[in-house]
């Protein structure tokens, strides 16, 4: 009688440091899972066109941004604040038009992506962003 | 008959963990698979507020403009012209995750200029996000 009850025993294997190292790993895991997420807009340059097909022309708005911060919507100098109701006027004219943001080298980013932002909401899918060559 | 009773007692008493130890294993692996672990830029990053932003998930390569226009991956200044190659290498151990550029307000918009075009042609299909504040 009694020696059975002791083969019993011995042949259960006993699982509690097995289960410790798996808690310590799972536990690991889930603080180190990184579930970050960045709120981010979409800066991707519209793709080019292929060389094949003819190219029609769509009508843009040039948006230039100067070195000192100066905005200028189709050469008429604007305001951050009336970037926006200026490139609505202008889509309400032609509402195929794009945007293009040509900025200084030296502008300033926040300039950029405000504008980019300011584009979209005025409903402009094309928001294309290059640099000033000339200077 | 008591020492039958009391050997029911024990074998209740002792409580099957198999179970739990199943579900720790499922939750353990689910863990350590969708386990990733981002290399962030390391740098302060004033952000643009926007209104057409979205969150960006699952993040993959983050890099920095910092305010003096320097870049950053992995807490490493990168030379600009050295910005292509590091992505391309950084892509091969993560294919799929989404590549969001930390813009500083003052940065200049020629070094962006250049790293999105180090994005695009490191991987012309990737999105180029810009972080924006969190709403």
């Amino acid at each position: 009688m009694r020696g059975r009850t002791r083969k019993a025993e011995e042949s259960e294997v006993d699982l509690t440091p097995m289960l410790d190292i798996v808690f310590i790993l799972l536990i690991f895991f889930i603080v180190t899972a990184t579930f970050i997420k960045e709120n981010a807009i979409d800066l991707t340059p519209p793709p080019p066109a292929p060389p094949d097909q003819p190219v029609n022309p769509v009508p843009t708005i040039l948006i230039r941004i100067t070195e000192d911060s100066m905005v200028r919507v189709d050469g008429r100098l604007s305001d951050i604040g009336s970037v926006r109701a200026a490139i609505e006027r202008r889509i309400a004219e032609d509402p195929e038009s794009a945007v293009l943001v040509q900025a200084h080298p030296l502008a300033r980013n926040s300039l950029v992506i405000m504008i980019v932002d300011q584009a979209r909401s005025a409903g402009v899918e094309g928001v294309g962003f290059t640099v000033d060559a000339t200077e | 008959m008591a020492r039958k009773i009391r050997a029911r007692q024990a074998e209740e008493q002792a409580l099957d963990l198999t179970p739990m130890l199943d579900v720790t294993f499922i939750l353990l692996i689910f863990f350590i698979v969708t386990a990733q672990f981002i290399k962030l830029p390391g740098v302060d990053i004033n952000r643009v507020e926007a209104e057409n932003d979205a969150g960006v998930a699952p993040l993959g390569i983050i890099l920095a403009i910092d305010e003096n226009s320097h870049v950053y991956i992995d807490r490493e200044r990168i030379d600009i012209n050295e910005v292509e190659f590091t992505i391309r290498e950084l892509r091969e151990s993560n294919p799929r995750g989404e590549i969001v550029l930390q813009v500083d307000n003052n940065s200049e918009a020629g070094v962006l200029d250049q790293v999105m075009q180090a994005v695009v042609g490191a991987d012309p299909e990737a999105q180029v996000n810009v972080s924006t504040e969190l709403d």
